[in-house]
């Protein structure tokens, strides 16, 4: 019954964005928009619950019991907490910059997500070139931290925003590089295109050199450990986020998950045949192989030590784009 | 062109209150200046306004990381001071106790250098899981988890506890287990090596010239160990090996730390097997003492991060004078020696190795 009610909303929206009426398509744009944000929220909120248990249980701690049955209300409180608290600017902050680069941060993240199709009908547009404008997009992030840090007046959240560019600038090109690789085995930029060339084999097993490249990179994208240099915890205090105060520290934070959950749906899409899986409907297997990746991606956290940043800048350059380009080779022989 | 940060007082991983002035050419050291003496209580003066029995409770806060190696460094100073002897069973006591507080010293060193590294919290709890377990045998021994004050003069303020040997034993075989673990999570990890391997080099002429002691120097390639070279108690008969390295770099000041984990297990368990039955219970505390003997003396002990000394000129009632020279203050000196040249990250992965205490720096 759930999954008829799934595929019910799915049509139902998509008529509307279909919809030959401009207004009605852009309400039903909207409504769109609004579930895929909440859809986002939600995933933030979870997967910050799951993180803090996992990372406890590996860690010998309990984590988060106290509030509600397991702790799952924890996240909830913290945000209460930071959402009334009082929202102090250092004496050389920029407070229009700070707070702004940060919403637009989230933007970019909410767009991204907006451009993905979440199943074969429930997709908002079906343009050409979207992977290309999602990898577009994607790189105004380091713009945007960089921003934020230096909007921030504080010499550790300038260190901080120094790093994350750096970082980023050097690990967008294999990405990038990549995704075109991916590009060329699915004849195109269409994201469902990309997806449904993965119908019979999903690009994992053709390409697990990309496969590994792109991990990394976007990795380093999500600033996840090893590469969590932007807030680098024992070193720079917080970073990027040293002076940032009260609600815009909860959205700092919510961003982090948003974010995992835009890079984890990217690697599902490009690389693990999107919602493609027998028994339960498309979005469903989506969402199973985005948290798996996520899960992943924070059990990477417990046991790597944070790498520095001039080997971070090494492996990139050395190791990264090399075997990028490697790939795009192989691909090329074998799909030409 | 340089910019000067300010790290601490306040900060994750400075260990307490130290405030380092930094000064980076872009994000490279270019020049560090510590700003110490924010725990500063001038024990060494309260001391002289205490009866001698009365100041091991200030003592015990000097290294709060491991509290007994202090305080037993002082009132073996008082002993040797007013002449009294020590049982055989209470010294073998003392050193199984001094053990115990060093391999808990050590896994709090363990626990806070993965966090310096960036390894967030795993090798911390596991540290600090582990260390728990030495508290807890410690707590059974002596009634309380970190402050003990069981030196007596002449013994402890009570024997071990029934069945304390079985406890300590089945710990230690525990623990050798889980020191391999540790090796395995730490050094098999590229990323760990990488931070560690060549970074921070004290060289064997620098360390000496510092007057760098404890796991610092050994790591620089000196063989220099209080209990070898100065050997107290019972370590001469127990055959003590002290554990050197020769890289002097961050790598080799963790190991020395495993190894000598290794050896104070080792320690433990033969001294289980050498201790005579008896009573280790010491004098009980009393505000007058017996007349003063020897005017002054000097006591020097191994702790968990270098080498304790106290300089002790007794008076009548009342410590005269007493000099302390505690490990970390002289160990700290090197930081900006060793750190210059090096990335901003490389100076939370040194500062971790030196295992500074910043209320035994202060004092």
């Amino acid at each position: 019954m759930l999954i008829g009610s799934i595929n019910a909303a799915e049509a139902f929206i998509q008529a509307g964005i279909n919809s030959t009426s401009v207004p009605i398509a852009m309400l039903f744009i909207l409504l769109y928009a609004v579930l895929v944000s909440i859809l986002m929220s939600v995933y933030a909120y979870v997967f910050g619950w799951v993180e803090r248990k996992v990372i406890a249980k590996i860690q010998y701690r309990h984590g988060p019991t106290y509030v509600g049955k397991y702790g799952i209300l924890q996240n909830l409180a913290d945000f209460i907490k930071l959402i009334t608290k009082e929202v102090r600017y250092p004496e050389n902050a920029d407070s229009i910059l700070m707070p702004l680069s940060l919403v637009a941060l989230v933007s970019v993240v909410v767009f991204i997500i907006l451009i993905l199709p979440l199943t074969p009908s429930l997709l908002a547009t079906n343009m050409g070139l979207g992977l290309l404008l999602v990898f577009v997009i994607l790189d105004f992030s380091p713009l945007l931290l960089f921003i934020t840090g230096f909007a921030s007046g504080n010499k550790f959240g300038e260190l901080g925003a120094q790093r994350s560019v750096l970082m980023l600038i050097s690990y967008s090109i294999p990405l990038t590089i990549v995704v075109g690789t991916v590009a060329l085995a699915a004849h195109g930029f269409n994201i469902a295109g990309v997806i449904s060339a993965q119908s019979s084999i999903p690009f994992i097993l053709l390409m697990p050199v990309g496969f590994i490249v792109f991990f990394i990179a976007m990795l380093a994208e999500l600033e996840r450990s090893p590469f969590d240099l932007r807030e680098a915890d024992s070193e720079l205090i917080a970073g990027w986020l040293t002076d940032v105060s009260g609600p815009y520290y909860a959205l700092a934070l919510m961003l982090d998950y948003t974010r995992m959950f835009m890079g984890s749906l990217l690697i599902s899409i490009l690389f693990l045949s999107g919602w493609y899986g027998p028994v339960f409907p498309p979005l469903v297997w989506l969402l199973i192989k985005a948290f798996i990746v996520s899960l992943f991606i924070i059990l990477i956290r417990t046991a790597v030590v944070r790498m520095r940043i001039d080997k971070i800048l090494r492996m990139g350059w050395i190791y990264l784009l090399p075997l990028s380009l490697l790939n795009l080779l192989i691909t090329f022989m074998l799909f030409r | 062109m340089l910019t000067r940060i300010n790290i601490g007082p306040i900060h994750p991983s400075t260990h307490g209150v130290l405030h380092l002035v930094v000064d980076l050419d872009g994000d490279t050291i270019d020049n560090i200046e510590p700003h110490i003496g924010f725990l500063h209580r001038g024990v060494e003066k309260l001391v002289e306004t205490r009866m001698y029995m009365q100041s091991p409770p200030y003592m015990e806060k000097i290294d709060y990381v491991a509290p007994m190696s202090v305080d037993e460094a002082y009132v073996a100073a008082v002993e040797a001071a007013l002449g009294i002897e020590v049982n055989e069973r209470a010294q073998y006591a003392r050193m199984i106790l001094l053990e115990l507080q060093r391999l808990a010293s050590h896994l709090f060193f363990i626990g806070a250098l993965t966090n310096d590294v960036g390894q967030m919290f795993t090798g911390f709890m596991w540290g600090f899981r582990d260390r728990e377990l030495i508290l807890r045998l410690l707590e059974e021994a002596t009634g309380q988890r970190m402050f003990y004050v069981n030196m007596r003069l002449g013994g402890l303020a009570n024997d071990f506890p029934k069945d304390f040997k079985e406890h300590v034993l089945d710990t230690m075989n525990y623990l050798s287990g889980r020191l391999k673990n540790y090796e395995s999570f730490l050094e098999k990890n590229p990323i760990f090596m990488q931070r560690m391997k060549g970074v921070g080099v004290l060289t064997k002429e620098d360390a000496i010239a510092f007057g760098v002691t404890g796991h610092v120097l050994r790591a620089s390639g000196v063989p220099y160990d209080v209990r070898n070279n100065n050997p107290y108690y019972f370590y001469r008969k127990l055959n003590f090996r002290e554990q050197t390295l020769s890289h002097g770099d961050n790598f080799a000041r963790y190991r020395i730390k495993i190894m000598e984990m290794r050896e104070s297990i080792r320690i433990i368990r033969e001294s289980f097997e050498d201790m005579p039955e008896g009573d280790a219970t010491g004098q009980m505390v009393k505000l007058r003492s017996p007349p003063v003997k020897n005017k002054t003396v000097t006591v020097s002990r191994e702790a968990p991060r270098g080498e304790v000394m106290m300089y002790l000129v007794a008076g009548d009632q009342k410590p005269y004078r007493l000099s302390m020279r505690t490990p970390t203050f002289i160990n700290l000196h090197v930081l900006n020696h060793i750190a210059k040249g090096n990335r901003l990250a490389d100076l939370y992965s040194i500062l971790g190795s030196l295992d500074v205490v910043m209320a035994d720096v202060d004092r």
